[in-house]
């Protein structure tokens, strides 16, 4: 799956789970900070990502996702692992 | 007009550190731990494994009317501890006018093991085998029906399901009751049965500890689910010492709050929590020093530990530093529903005893918690009034007073 | 010296309307929102029927707010806190200086979303459940989550005694405004229609079975009945100390005079048991209202379709009012809503307010051929015009609860 694929999709559930608009959802804004989210709300995007893709992110790698950038490199790393 | 007086006269619990006042007074003084590795399912596909169950318990020693395998398991304890609450009270059943003797009882989930079964049997697609039992076991409602028809109980009945509050709640319901003169006794606590719904929940959240409960530790970890029950027998002054019955203590009062803020997790600043226990002071006609021992809801969060020393202070000022406060979930786990209503019952015996249990595991403090937790060892102390609080998902905080009656 | 307790507003919604007036309109038109369920699929149960809210969407009270972290019966719930805010003109800023409280009564809060979350985790691994969704498999959620979405930081608190959970969060709210503890609650009760109670209630035998007669189902009271259809909805009433509010100016609507329980520890199996407890919820509400049975002008039953339960509540109530039911206006307006549960008594209240402002109660749609024995006359499928000036609302549950309320004109 594409970078590209994997950015759609994230976006798609963070408008879902937040009811955010696409332009709010940028790559870089900071899920706390910016979009003003809290912990349940981003704990739930993580764990929604994991469920979309079938990964298993570690708790510690987890709560160093701070953006929609970092969320979809975190993905793509385990899908990466997952398939080698 | 003179208010009619509350008392406890009997105490029944079904717990992880054992069934019956007086082996849970012991095991909870003795600091015994009831948490270990779970038992009731499989917990290979989680990353934490550990609980605090209630093990050994026969639910067939406790029933005289109604039939085990028409009981879920939230309702075997609580019938469990209902009967042993009236046993210790010495209350004859027989005696009672049984339309004036009621149920309140508080729980999380209700009975979700009965939704588990159901779900088994919808992921296998053998949903044909759910049959009439579901709505006779599931709806939470059921636990204080199980307790009345046991009992044949024909009063007031009713059940408040406000999650780890909920002991608490119910408890002042019935408190309420009986001042308005709608009952002459009341069996009001909380059951829980231990769920993988539960587990699964609070995991998700990163709430479980891998290992101990270690509240108000600087190396907490978080909390472990556990289930039980607690039960107490109330009812008025008056006619407590007519019958003389042992009275443990009296009910002062209690304060309700909500935070409206989060649901799993609470205020910043601990204003509902500080409201909840300034009404309860309030209501017994208080001061904060007044107080003699806190039975915390010390679930073992890093959250809740911190935001509850601070609504401590903020409400008690220096005299929060004077006042041992200990959580007995470092021993029973979180058991949900029951936790206020078992903590309750602690407090009942901590002001009949002048005893107060500890908080266990807890080596090196938080130094944002910075008060005496009573750490390590169960310590006599003259308690002449304990303050139990609760705090629950969906902000609902509760704090009830209990102080000694002959005072 | 006990507080009075005034109505000063209400929020409903249901599958007859979302305001009192619509309510009351589908209620006096004979309007039945019990239909084919379409929320889900009813193959191979023995009821198809149940009265959903159609399209019911949350978003059109509740404005642009994030809606995601709510379930439906959260949603309902702040829907219809939402309205009764403003129908009792409880602005935003006025919640900023008084605590508002609030007392819902609920049977299943979402055992919808506390089965979605478990079954996820069994199909997908516990490490794929939805932290969101845990939230609200607590049954005390849906009224967490509109306290926080509305900020009200006075008491919460969860009832749940079955059909009459509502019913009692609005006797729990009088005795705590009674009190002086509060002077501001919302109180009332939700239910929300999903696959899993509908099941339940199939399963038990309870719902009613259309296919043997021509007409429609379910049909309180009548000779041909044979179970009760389930539906769904929101009720919340503002309950506030009367003083209070005619000091800020409120219009109350109604005063709850008087609230009354009883408990069937057989829970319906006998039926003189049964029969008894109704009577004492009665006896108990008249008492505590201090009203005597000659000064009820109607009855709102809780009579659903029930076989049994119809029958234990007709006797009960002539129990209750020492036989004087014979020119009692009796109404039952499950015949129409289908049996909503935790909003049921609420539903109750509010159709009832309408008929004190207009006068006219509701008939008992599809009532045809009338039990026999029964002992009320004044019971029909038309509606009927009279003078409300005291009513007698019940409630009573399969389950053995039955809770009692007066409501007086002010």
């Amino acid at each position: 799956m594409s970078t590209d694929e994997i950015r759609v999709k994230i976006k798609k559930s963070i408008a879902t789970i937040t009811s955010l608009s696409p332009e709010e959802i940028t790559d870089t804004a900071s899920y706390r900070d910016d979009l003003q989210l809290d912990s349940l709300t981003i704990l739930e995007i993580a764990v929604d990502a994991e469920y979309q893709f079938q990964v298993k992110i570690p708790d510690e790698v987890l709560s160093e996702i701070r953006t929609v950038d970092d969320t979809v490199r975190v993905v793509q790393q385990h899908l990466e692992l997952a398939v080698a | 007009m003179k208010q009619l007086r509350v008392v406890v006269t009997g105490i029944g619990v079904v717990t992880p550190i054992g069934t019956g006042c007086e082996r849970f007074w012991t095991n909870l003084l003795a600091g015994r731990s009831g948490i270990g590795p779970v038992k009731s399912f499989d917990t290979s596909a989680y990353s934490v494994h550990r609980g605090a169950e209630v093990h050994d318990f026969e639910v067939e020693n406790y029933l005289s009317n109604l039939d085990a395998a028409h009981l879920g398991r939230a309702s075997q304890f609580a019938i469990a501890a209902a009967r042993l609450a009236l046993a210790d009270a010495n209350v004859e059943i027989a005696s009672l006018d049984l339309e004036r003797a009621g149920v309140s009882m508080g729980t999380t989930s209700g009975e979700p093991r009965e939704v588990e079964r159901f779900d088994d049997l919808f992921v296998s697609r053998k949903l044909g085998r759910v049959g009439p039992e579901f709505l006779a076991l599931y709806p939470s409602h059921v636990i204080a029906a199980h307790i009345a028809r046991e009992l044949r109980f024909s009063g007031i009945n009713i059940m408040i399901p406000t999650a780890c509050a909920a002991g608490n709640y119910a408890i002042a319901h019935a408190f309420d009751v009986l001042r308005a003169g709608r009952a002459d006794l009341m069996l009001a606590g909380g059951s829980d049965s231990f769920s993988r719904i539960t587990y699964t929940g609070f995991a998700q959240l990163g709430a479980i500890a891998p290992e101990v409960c270690q509240p108000f530790d600087r190396h907490r970890k978080g909390m472990i689910p556990g289930e039980g029950a607690g039960v107490l027998v109330l009812e008025p002054f008056s006619s407590a010492t007519r019958r003389g019955a042992r009275i443990y203590a009296e009910i002062s009062g209690y304060g309700l709050s909500c935070d409206a803020h989060h649901m799993t997790a609470a205020h910043p600043n601990g204003e509902g929590a500080m409201r909840a226990m300034q009404q309860a002071l309030a209501q017994s006609s208080l001061s904060p020093q007044d107080v003699s021992y806190i039975s915390a809801h010390g679930t073992g969060t890093s959250t809740n530990d911190r935001l509850e020393t601070l609504a401590v202070k903020r409400l008690f000022g220096d005299a929060a530093y004077r006042i041992p406060m200990s959580s007995i979930k470092s021993m029973l786990g979180h058991t949900m529903g029951a936790a206020s209503a078992i903590e309750a019952a602690a407090c009942t015996l901590a002001v009949y005893h002048d005893r107060i249990p500890p908080t266990i595991n807890l080596k090196e403090p938080d130094p944002e918690c910075d008060l005496d937790y009573v750490a390590g060892c169960a310590r006599a102390h003259t308690v002449r009034v304990a303050m139990n609080n609760a705090y629950a998902f969906g902000g609902n905080n509760a704090s009830l007073i209990l102080r000694k009656s002959y005072e | 010296m006990r507080n009075r307790v005034v109505i000063t507003g209400a929020g409903v919604i249901s599958s007859l309307g979302d305001s009192s007036s619509s309510l009351q309109f589908s209620l006096c038109s004979g309007r039945r929102a019990v239909k084919p369920v379409e929320l889900f699929n009813t193959a191979g149960l023995g009821c198809p029927l149940g009265g959903e809210i159609p399209s019911f969407d949350a978003q059109k009270y509740l404005g642009r707010r994030n809606l995601r972290p709510l379930d439906r019966t959260s949603r309902l719930v702040a829907s219809a806190a939402q309205l009764a805010l403003n129908d009792s003109g409880w602005s935003e800023s006025m919640r900023k200086e008084e605590a508002v409280g609030l007392v819902l009564g609920t049977m299943f809060s979402s055992v919808h979303t506390i089965s979605e979350f478990d079954r996820r985790a069994l199909e997908a691994g516990p490490a794929y459940a939805s932290p969101m969704d845990f939230a609200n498999t607590v049954i005390n959620a849906a009224a967490g989550q509109t306290a926080i979405m509305h900020d009200l930081r006075g008491m919460n608190t969860t009832i749940s005694t079955g059909i009459t959970s509502g019913l009692q969060a609005i006797a729990y709210a009088t005795e705590v405004i009674r009190s002086g503890r509060a002077r501001a609650i919302l109180a009332g009760g939700a239910d929300e229609m999903c696959f899993e109670s509908f099941y339940g209630f199939d399963r038990a035998g309870l719902l009613c079975r259309s296919e043997q007669y021509a007409g429609d189902f379910p049909i309180p009271f009548d000779k041909r009945r044979n179970g009760f259809a389930l539906g769904e909805g929101a009720a919340l009433l503002m309950l506030e100390d009367a003083h209070f509010a005619r000091d800020r100016g409120a219009h109350p609507l109604a005063e709850i005079t008087g609230h009354g329980c009883g408990y069937d520890c057989l829970q319906g199996e006998d039926e003189e048991s049964a029969v008894n407890a109704i009577a004492l919820s009665i006896r108990r509400a008249l008492n505590d209202a201090f009203t005597g049975p000659h000064e009820i002008d109607c009855l709102s039953a809780s009579a659903n379709g029930s076989h049994a339960g119809d029958h234990h509540e007709a006797r009960g109530v002539f129990a209750g009012l020492n036989g004087q039911t014979r020119k009692l206006p009796v109404t039952a307006i499950k015949s129409m809503l289908g049996e909503t549960l935790g909003a049921s008594g609420p539903l109750q209240v509010i159709a009832l307010l309408e008929t004190m402002r207009d006068g006219v109660l509701p008939g008992i749609n599809g009532l045809d051929q009338v039990e026999d024995d029964l002992a009320f006359d004044m019971i029909s499928c038309s509606n009927r015009e009279i003078d409300l000036e005291a009513a007698l609302i019940n409630s009573a549950g399969f389950d053995g609860h039955c809770c009692s309320l007066v409501l007086a004109k002010v």
